[in-house]
C-alpha cells in the first residue's frame, strides 16, 4: 500500500482526453483509469463531454503518487466532476505526491470543479498543477485545500501552480504550507486553514465587484477565499463559479496572429 | 564605487519615493496587526514576497549586463507572480521613482534606455536591477543588490511602524537584527535564481487579499 512497485501500477496516471471530431461532436477520446482515479463518462449535453473522476482507492498515504493528465483538443469542451473529495492521511514520516498536467488546445475549454483536498495532520503532500492553455482556450478551475480534518491543525502541503497561456507564464505560484509555524504568520494564512479559489485561465471573466477578485497580468482572473472553516468558502466559491460560468465569455483583445484573432472573437468551444 | 553604491541603494533617503510605501504594513495594520506582531510580519515577507523582489532585481541586474539588454522576460515573470493588480500597480509606481533616478544618473546607458523600451511600466525590481548595473555610477554586485532590496524591505516596514504603530524607535533596530537569519536566507534564495522561469514564487495569500482591500481604501497614509 505504500511505495512504487516495479509494474508502475501504483503510479499509473489517470488519462482523460476530450476532442471535437470532424463532424463537430464532442467526444471522449481517452478515459484511462489511474492508480487513484477512474474517469467515468456522464450524461453530456451536446456542447461538452462530462466526466466524473471517481476515487478507486482511499486517500493518499506515504509514498503514493496521484497522477492526472487532462487533454482538451481544439474546440473541445470538457467538464470534470469530482463526486468525492480527497484526504491525505497521516503519512507517519513519509510524503506523497499529487500531480496534474492539463493541456488545452486552441479554442478548447476545461471546466474543473475540484472537490475538497484535505491534508490531515501528519500528511505531507507535494502538489503540482501544470496548465498549458493555447490561444482562445480557457480553463475554469475550482480548487479547495483544507488543512486538517475538524479540530486538527493540519498536515504539510506545498502546492505549486504553473499556468502558461500561449507559452507565456500567466500564473506562477508556490504555496508553501509545509511548516505550520510559518504558514500561520501574518500575511501568509494567519489563522485560516481553508484556502479556496476559482481561477479563470485564458479568459478574464466579465464583471468585477468581488472583493477578492484578482485580475492577473495576462488573460485571467482569480478569486481566492480564506477562512477558518470550510462552508463559507464553499458557498463563496460556488457563487463565483456560478457567475463565471453563467455569463457569456467575452473575446480577449487580439494578442497575435490572424489565426489567433479569429478564434478569440468567439466564446471558446461554444457552438454558435 | 561598489561599497558606496551599495549603501546608497539601501538608503531610505534615496529620492525614489520609498516614503510612500509601507511594504505591506499599513494594509496589515488595517486588518488588525498589532505592534508585537511586526517581527512576525517581517518573517512572513522575508519568506515570500521579499524573495521574489530580490530575485527579480538580481535577474534584472544580470540582464542589464548583457547585450542587448532585455528586461521583458523578468518583467513578465514578476507579473505572473503578482496575481493582485494593486501589487503590480504599486510596484510600477515605485519602479518609476527608481527609473527617474537611473535616467538622471546615466540617461544614455543601455541598461537605462532598455527600461523605456519595455512594453509596460518597469516593475520596481527591474528598475532596481537597472540602477544597480550603472557601472561607474551605481554599479553593485548581485549580492549587494539582493542585500539592498531585502534591507530596504525591512527598513520600510520599520519606518512605517513609527507612524502606524508608534512605540520606541529603538525597537525597530532590534526587530531588524532579529530578522537577520531570515533576511540572509532570502538573499541566498534570490542569488540562487538562474532564469526568469525559476524566479521564486512563494505566495502569501492574505497579503494579496490585504492589497486588494487597501487599494479600495480612501483614507490611507501609504500606497501599500
Amino acid at each position: 500500500m505504500t511505495g512504487t512497485d516495479p509494474t508502475g501500477e501504483e503510479t499509473r496516471p489517470t488519462l482523460v482526453e476530450a476532442v471535437r471530431d470532424g463532424a463537430g461532436r464532442q467526444v471522449a477520446a481517452e478515459l484511462s483509469p489511474g492508480a487513484f482515479l477512474a474517469p467515468r463518462p456522464l450524461f453530456s449535453p451536446p456542447d461538452r463531454v462530462r466526466v466524473a473522476l471517481v476515487s478507486t482507492r482511499a486517500g493518499l498515504l506515504a509514498g503514493d503518487t496521484l497522477d492526472l493528465r487532462i487533454t482538451v483538443g481544439a474546440g473541445a469542451r470538457l467538464e470534470l466532476v469530482e463526486p468525492s473529495g480527497l484526504v491525505a492521511y497521516d503519512h507517519r514520516g513519509g510524503a506523497s505526491r499529487w500531480r496534474a498536467r492539463v493541456e488545452i488546445a486552441e479554442g478548447g475549454e476545461l471546466l474543473w470543479s475540484g472537490a475538497p483536498f484535505v491534508i490531515a495532520s501528519g500528511a505531507r503532500v507535494e502538489r503540482l498543477t501544470e496548465v498549458e492553455v493555447a490561444a482562445g482556450g480557457r480553463m475554469l478551475w475550482r480548487d479547495l485545500l483544507v488543512l486538517g480534518r475538524s479540530g486538527e491543525r493540519g498536515g504539510a502541503v506545498r502546492a505549486l501552480t504553473r499556468a502558461r497561456h500561449e507559452g507565456t507564464e500567466l500564473l506562477m505560484e508556490d504555496l508553501d504550507l509545509l511548516d505550520p509555524e510559518q504558514r500561520e504568520l501574518p500575511g501568509v494564512l494567519g489563522p485560516h486553514r481553508v484556502i479556496g479559489s476559482v481561477t479563470s485561465l485564458g479568459v478574464r471573466p466579465p464583471g468585477a465587484g468581488h472583493p477578492s477578485r484578482m485580475e492577473l497580468a495576462g488573460p485571467g482572473a482569480q478569486v481566492r477565499l480564506l477562512d477558518r472553516v470550510t462552508p463559507p468558502v464553499e458557498a463563496g466559491l460556488a457563487a463565483v463559479w456560478e457567475s463565471w460560468t453563467a455569463t457569456e465569455c467575452r473575446p480577449q483583445p487580439p494578442s497575435g496572429s490572424a489565426a489567433v484573432r479569429s478564434i478569440s472573437t468567439s466564446c471558446p468551444a461554444k457552438p454558435s | 564605487m561598489g561599497a558606496l553604491a551599495a549603501l546608497l541603494l539601501g538608503d531610505g533617503r534615496l529620492p525614489v519615493g520609498g516614503h510612500t510605501y509601507s511594504a505591506g504594513l499599513e494594509p496589515a495594520v488595517a486588518a488588525g496587526l498589532t505592534r508585537d506582531r511586526v517581527p512576525a510580519l517581517l518573517r512572513a515577507r522575508l519568506r515570500t514576497t521579499a524573495v521574489t523582489e530580490a530575485a527579480g532585481a538580481v535577474l534584472a541586474l544580470r540582464a542589464a549586463h548583457r547585450t542587448p539588454v532585455a528586461y521583458e522576460p523578468v518583467q513578465r515573470a514578476l507579473a505572473a507572480r503578482m496575481p493582485a493588480a494593486p501589487q503590480r500597480e504599486v510596484s510600477a509606481t515605485l519602479g518609476r521613482g527608481v527609473h527617474r533616478l537611473a535616467r538622471r544618473l546615466a540617461p544614455d546607458h543601455p541598461a537605462v534606455t532598455a527600461l523605456a523600451g519595455l512594453g509596460s511600466r518597469p516593475l520596481r525590481p527591474v528598475a532596481f536591477g537597472a540602477l544597480g548595473a550603472l557601472g561607474a555610477v551605481m554599479g553593485v554586485t548581485a549580492a549587494e543588490l539582493a542585500h539592498a532590496v531585502v534591507h530596504d524591505e525591512l527598513q520600510t516596514v520599520a519606518a512605517a511602524a513609527l507612524k502606524l504603530l508608534p512605540g520606541d524607535p529603538l525597537d525597530s533596530v532590534a526587530w531588524l537584527l532579529a530578522a537577520r537569519p531570515d533576511a540572509e536566507s532570502a538573499v541566498e534564495l534570490a542569488l540562487a535564481v538562474r532564469t526568469p522561469d525559476g524566479l521564486p514564487a512563494r505566495a502569501a495569500p492574505l497579503t494579496e487579499q490585504w492589497a486588494l482591500d487597501h487599494a479600495r481604501r480612501e483614507r490611507r497614509l501609504f500606497l501599500a
